[in-house]
C-alpha cells in the first residue's frame, strides 16, 4: 500500500483531536509547568543555607526517602538545585505518565470505544492516520511541557542550577511522559477495549515503579534496566547526562513502531487479547446495582487490592535496612545498649510507616474515587437508563456505587497496610506490631471517607464537575508527599481532610478529629443522596 | 367510562432555555396499544422519560395507575416493562446475563418464555454486550420486557435496528399482549406497525399534541380521493366547496379530485346526480396524513395540500 494512502488527513485528525481534547491539554500544561516553575522559584528561600542543605541531604539518602525519590546520587559540593532535581524528578515523572495515559488510551481505544472511529476510518482517511495524529498529538504536548519546563526553570533562577540541566529536566521529564504515552498507544492495540488498556498500563508502570525501588535501595545500577528508572539517570546539575534521553526516545520509538505494525495488521474493534464468551444466564447473585457494580468491577478491584498489597509489601520489605541504626553506625550499639537501640530502631520504622501511609492512602483512594464517578458516567453511557425503568429507585442505585466506593478505599487501604506487616515480619529480627498498622488503618479512615464522599456529592449535585474529585485526590498526592520537603505552609496541606491527620504511628491517633470527620462525611453523604433524587438524569 | 391507565395533562419540560415539552395531553386505557408518533426531535423519548422518572417535569402533571410518576415511580416501575430506542448495555456483561439481571430487578425470574423468546429472537446470549450489534442489543431489552409479565408497556421506537424478521416478531408479541388485555404506548416512525397495531394514535410536534384519535377518525379529518367517470360533463365540480386538485383524465368525463371528509355528502349527491359510470374512492394514506401534520400541525385541516 502507499504510504500516502496509509497516513492520508492525519493532519485534519490531528486538528480534530486538538479541538476535542484542548481543555485537558491546557489544564495539564498550565498546572504541571505552573507547579514546577513556582516550586523552583521558592526553593532557595527553602534549601538557601549550607546547613539546611546539608540536613536535608542526610534525610534523602535515607532508604525511606530513596525508595519514594530515587538514589540520591549527587556529589558534594550540594547546591539548592541538586536537591529540588532529587526531590522533584521522580514525583513530575508519575504524573507525566499518569497523564500520558490518561491522554493516549482516550485517544486510541476510547474513540474506538465509542465508535467515533468507525465513522472517521468510513471516511477518505489512511488506515494508520487517527493512530498517527494520536502520536503526533502526544509528542507535540510532550515537547510543549519540556520546553515549559526548562524556560521556568531557566527563570526562577535557583543557586547552582545550569541551563544544561534545567533543560535536561524538561527534556528529560518529557522524554519519560512520551515513553509512556507510545507504550500505552501499544498496549491499546493489545487489548480489546479502554478500561483494560488503562489497567494494563497502569500496571506496567507500577511494577517499574516498585521495581526501580527495590533496586534504588539495594543496588542503584541495576535501576538501569528499568524504563522507569532512566529518569534517576539524568546526573542533573552534576555530569548532565543526556544519555538516558536516547535511551527513553529509542524505547518509545520502538513502542511506536510496534503499535503502528500492529494496528496496521489488526481489524478495528479486536485485539490481541479476545473477549471471552459470558454467561448463559446470570447467576443467582447477581440481581441488583450493588451485585452488578461487584460483577463489573471486581476485576478493578482485585488488581489494585493486590497492587496496593504489593506496594506495601515492597516498602515493608526494606524495614530491616531503614530500622538498622546499628548498620551505619556500630558504636552506636555501645551506647545505646540493646533495647534502647531496638526502640530507637522502631521509632525510625514508625516514622518511614508514616510517610508512606499517604502513598498507600492514596492509591487506595483511586479506585474508590473511580467507582464512585462511574455512577456518572454509566448514566451518561446510558447503561443506566433502562435500570432506571425497573422497579429500582435512585437512591438504591446511588446508596450502592457510593457505598461500593467507601467500602473499596478502605479495603484497598488495608491489603496496603497488610502488606507492609507481612514483609515487615518476616525481614525483620524485631518486627512491629499488627496494632501499630491497625492504629494506621483508623487514623486516615475518616479523612478518605470525606474524600469519596465529596465524590459522591458531585455525582450528586454538580455532575458535570465531578473531575474536580480527582482535582483533589492529586492535591492531596502533592501536598503531603511533597509537602515537607518543599516547606508547604500549614494551611496549604488542610486543603484536603488527609491534612488533618495525626503521624500516626508516631503519634496516637487525634480521637476528635477522626469523629468530626466522620460526622462530616455523614453530612456531605445526606446532601448528596438528596442531590441525585432530585436531579434530571442525562438524556 | 373506564379510568385512564395513564393520564398526562400540560405536561411541561424546559432544559435551560429550551422548552423541549410545552403542552402534553392525552390519556391511555386499559387494554389500548397508544400510538406515539411525531418528527424526531419533537418531544417522544423526552416524554417517555418523564413517565419513566428519570426528568422531572417543570409543570402539568403525568400519572400511571393513577400514581405521580415522579414521586411512586418505584411503585409504578414494578408494574411497567419498557424498552428504549437506543439501548445500551454494560460491555463485559452477556446478554443473557443483562436479560436476567432487568428481570429480577422487577422482582421477576428467568423462565421458560424467556428460553423461548432469547430463541425465537435468534439472539447469542453468551457474547458479551460489547460485541453486539445496535439490533442485537434492542433484541436484549425487548426479550426482557416480553417475559416480564406487565401491565404496561412502553416501547421507544423498539425495531429501528431489526431485521424484517425480527419486526415481525415483535409484532407478534405486541399483538399478543393486546389480546391479554395489557396497555401498550408505542412509539415509532414505522407507520405500518402504527397502522396495524395501534388502537389510538398521539400526534407530537415541537413540543405539544397536535393530534389524538383513532385512525378512522384521523382519516375522517383528511380528503378522500375520488376517480370519477359520469354521462353528463362535471361542468360545476371545481367551484364546490371541499374539491382540491381536480384533474382531467383521458376518456370523456374523468376526472380525479380530493374531497374533505366533511363535505364529501355533498360531492357525492352531486356525483350521482351526472349519473355515474365508474368510481373508486381511495382513503388517504397513513404517510399522506402523517404528512400533512408533520410539515403544518396547526392547520392540518384546513392547508391546502397543492
Amino acid at each position: 500500500m502507499m504510504s500516502g494512502q496509509l497516513f492520508k488527513r492525519t493532519g485534519l485528525l490531528i486538528r480534530l483531536n486538538l479541538k476535542r481534547d484542548w481543555t485537558k491539554i491546557l489544564i495539564w500544561t498550565v498546572t504541571l509547568a505552573g507547579l514546577l516553575t513556582a516550586i523552583a522559584a521558592k526553593f532557595d528561600g527553602i534549601y538557601s543555607t549550607s546547613k539546611a542543605i546539608d540536613s536535608i541531604v542526610k534525610t534523602l539518602k535515607s532508604p525511606a526517602m530513596v525508595s519514594l525519590f530515587g538514589a540520591f546520587m549527587a556529589k558534594p559540593p550540594y547546591t539548592t538545585a541538586k536537591i529540588f532535581a532529587t526531590e522533584m524528578v521522580v514525583f513530575m515523572a508519575i504524573v507525566m505518565v499518569i497523564m500520558n495515559i490518561m491522554l493516549a488510551v482516550a485517544t486510541t481505544r476510547g474513540e474506538e470505544d465509542d465508535g467515533l472511529l468507525e465513522l472517521v476510518r468510513a471516511h477518505a482517511v489512511g488506515r494508520l492516520a487517527p493512530l498517527t495524529a494520536g502520536v503526533v498529538e502526544l509528542t507535540g504536548l510532550n515537547f510543549v511541557l519540556g520546553l515549559l519546563y526548562g524556560a521556568g526553570l531557566q527563570v526562577s533562577g535557583m543557586p547552582g542550577a545550569d541551563t544544561a540541566g534545567n533543560w535536561l529536566i524538561g527534556f528529560g521529564l518529557a522524554a519519560m511522559g512520551w515513553l509512556f504515552g507510545m507504550l500505552t498507544l501499544l498496549i491499546a492495540q493489545l487489548a480489546d477495549n479502554a478500561g483494560e488498556t488503562t489497567m494494563l498500563s497502569y500496571a506496567i508502570f507500577g511494577v517499574m515503579y516498585i521495581a526501580r525501588m527495590s533496586t534504588d535501595v539495594s543496588d542503584p545500577q541495576t535501576t538501569w534496566w528499568i524504563p522507569f528508572g532512566w529518569i534517576e539517570k539524568l546526573s542533573i546539575y552534576q555530569n548532565n547526562d543526556w544519555l538516558p534521553i536516547l535511551w527513553m526516545l529509542l524505547f518509545g520509538l520502538v513502542c511506536a513502531g510496534l503499535a503502528a505494525t500492529l494496528n496496521w495488521r489488526r481489524d478495528m474493534g479486536a485485539g490481541f487479547i479476545a473477549t471471552r464468551q459470558g454467561r448463559r444466564t446470570a447467576s443467582p447473585f447477581l440481581a441488583g446495582p450493588m451485585t452488578l457494580l461487584w460483577r463489573e468491577s471486581r476485576t478493578a478491584l482485585l488488581a489494585w487490592t493486590v497492587g496496593n498489597l504489593v506496594l506495601g509489601a515492597a516498602y515493608g520489605s526494606i524495614f530491616n535496612t531503614i530500622g538498622d541504626l546499628a548498620k551505619s553506625n556500630p558504636m552506636i550499639k555501645q551506647l545505646l545498649g540493646t533495647s534502647a537501640l531496638a526502640a530507637a530502631n522502631r521509632v525510625i520504622v514508625k516514622n518511614f510507616i508514616a510517610i508512606l501511609a499517604i502513598v498507600i492512602v492514596v492509591v487506595a483512594l483511586i479506585p474508590a474515587v473511580q467507582t464512585m464517578l462511574k455512577l456518572v458516567s454509566d448514566e451518561n453511557k446510558g447503561y443506566l437508563h433502562q435500570l432506571y425503568a425497573t422497579a429500582t429507585s435512585r437512591w438504591h442505585v446511588w446508596a450502592s456505587y457510593t457505598g461500593f466506593a467507601l467500602a473499596e478505599a478502605l479495603l484497598v487501604y488495608l491489603a496496603g497496610l497488610v502488606g507492609m506487616y507481612v514483609t515487615g515480619l518476616t525481614v525483620m529480627t524485631d518486627p512491629i506490631k499488627w496494632g501499630t498498622y491497625w492504629q494506621v488503618w483508623l487514623a486516615y479512615v475518616p479523612a478518605m471517607l470525606v474524600m469519596v464522599a465529596a465524590a459522591s456529592l458531585l455525582a450528586g449535585w454538580l455532575p458535570k464537575w465531578r473531575y474536580l474529585a480527582w482535582f483533589w485526590v492529586l492535591y492531596g498526592f502533592f501536598s503531603l508527599y511533597l509537602g515537607s520537603l518543599i516547606k508547604l505552609p500549614t494551611w496549604a496541606k488542610k486543603v484536603t481532610p488527609l491534612g488533618f491527620v495525626n503521624k500516626v504511628p508516631l503519634k496516637a491517633i487525634d480521637w476528635s478529629t477522626s469523629w468530626w470527620l466522620l460526622g462530616l462525611t455523614v453530612l456531605i453523604l445526606v446532601i448528596a443522596s438528596i442531590g441525585y433524587r432530585r436531579r434530571d438524569l442525562a438524556q | 367510562m373506564t379510568t385512564p391507565l395513564l393520564k398526562i395533562s400540560h405536561l411541561q419540560k424546559r432544559f435551560g432555555k429550551f422548552q423541549a415539552l410545552k403542552d402534553i395531553d392525552f390519556e391511555i386505557y386499559p387494554g389500548e396499544v397508544f400510538g406515539f408518533i411525531g418528527p424526531n426531535g419533537a418531544g417522544k423519548s423526552t416524554t417517555i422519560r418523564v413517565l419513566l422518572g428519570i426528568l422531572k417535569a417543570n409543570g402539568g402533571s403525568a400519572t400511571i395507575f393513577g400514581e405521580d410518576v415522579w414521586e411512586k415511580s418505584v411503585a409504578i416501575h414494578q408494574r411497567i416493562a419498557y424498552v428504549p430506542g437506543d439501548v445500551y448495555l454494560w460491555p463485559n456483561l452477556s446478554g443473557g446475563e443483562i436479560i436476567d439481571l432487568f428481570l429480577k430487578m422487577n422482582g421477576e425470574h428467568h423462565s421458560e418464555k424467556t428460553d423461548a423468546l432469547i430463541k425465537e429472537f435468534g439472539l447469542d446470549p453468551r457474547k458479551k454486550a460489547r460485541t453486539y450489534s445496535k439490533g442485537n442489543r434492542q433484541k436484549v431489552a425487548l426479550i426482557a420486557a416480553f417475559s416480564t409479565d406487565a401491565d404496561f408497556y412502553i416501547f421507544d421506537e423498539p425495531t429501528s435496528g431489526l431485521d424484517p424478521l425480527n419486526e415481525q416478531t415483535f409484532q407478534e408479541h405486541v399483538l399478543q399482549l393486546k389480546s391479554a388485555g395489557k396497555s401498550i404506548l408505542l412509539s415509532s416512525h414505522i407507520l405500518s406497525e402504527v397502522e396495524k397495531m395501534c388502537d389510538r394514535i398521539g400526534i407530537i410536534r415541537e413540543g405539544a399534541i397536535v393530534e389524538t384519535g383513532t385512525l378512522a377518525e384521523m382519516r375522517h379529518l383528511t380528503r378522500t380521493t375520488i376517480d370519477v367517470q359520469t354521462v353528463q360533463p362535471l361542468t360545476g365540480l371545481a367551484t364546490l366547496p371541499g374539491v382540491h386538485g381536480l384533474t382531467t383524465k383521458h376518456g370523456e368525463n374523468h376526472v380525479s379530485l380530493a374531497v374533505e371528509a366533511d363535505q364529501l355528502t355533498a360531492v357525492m349527491q352531486y356525483l350521482t346526480a351526472k349519473q355515474l359510470v365508474t368510481l373508486t374512492s381511495t382513503p388517504p394514506t397513513l404517510e399522506d396524513l402523517f404528512m400533512r401534520y408533520y410539515e403544518s400541525p396547526n392547520d392540518a385541516r384546513t392547508a391546502d395540500g397543492e
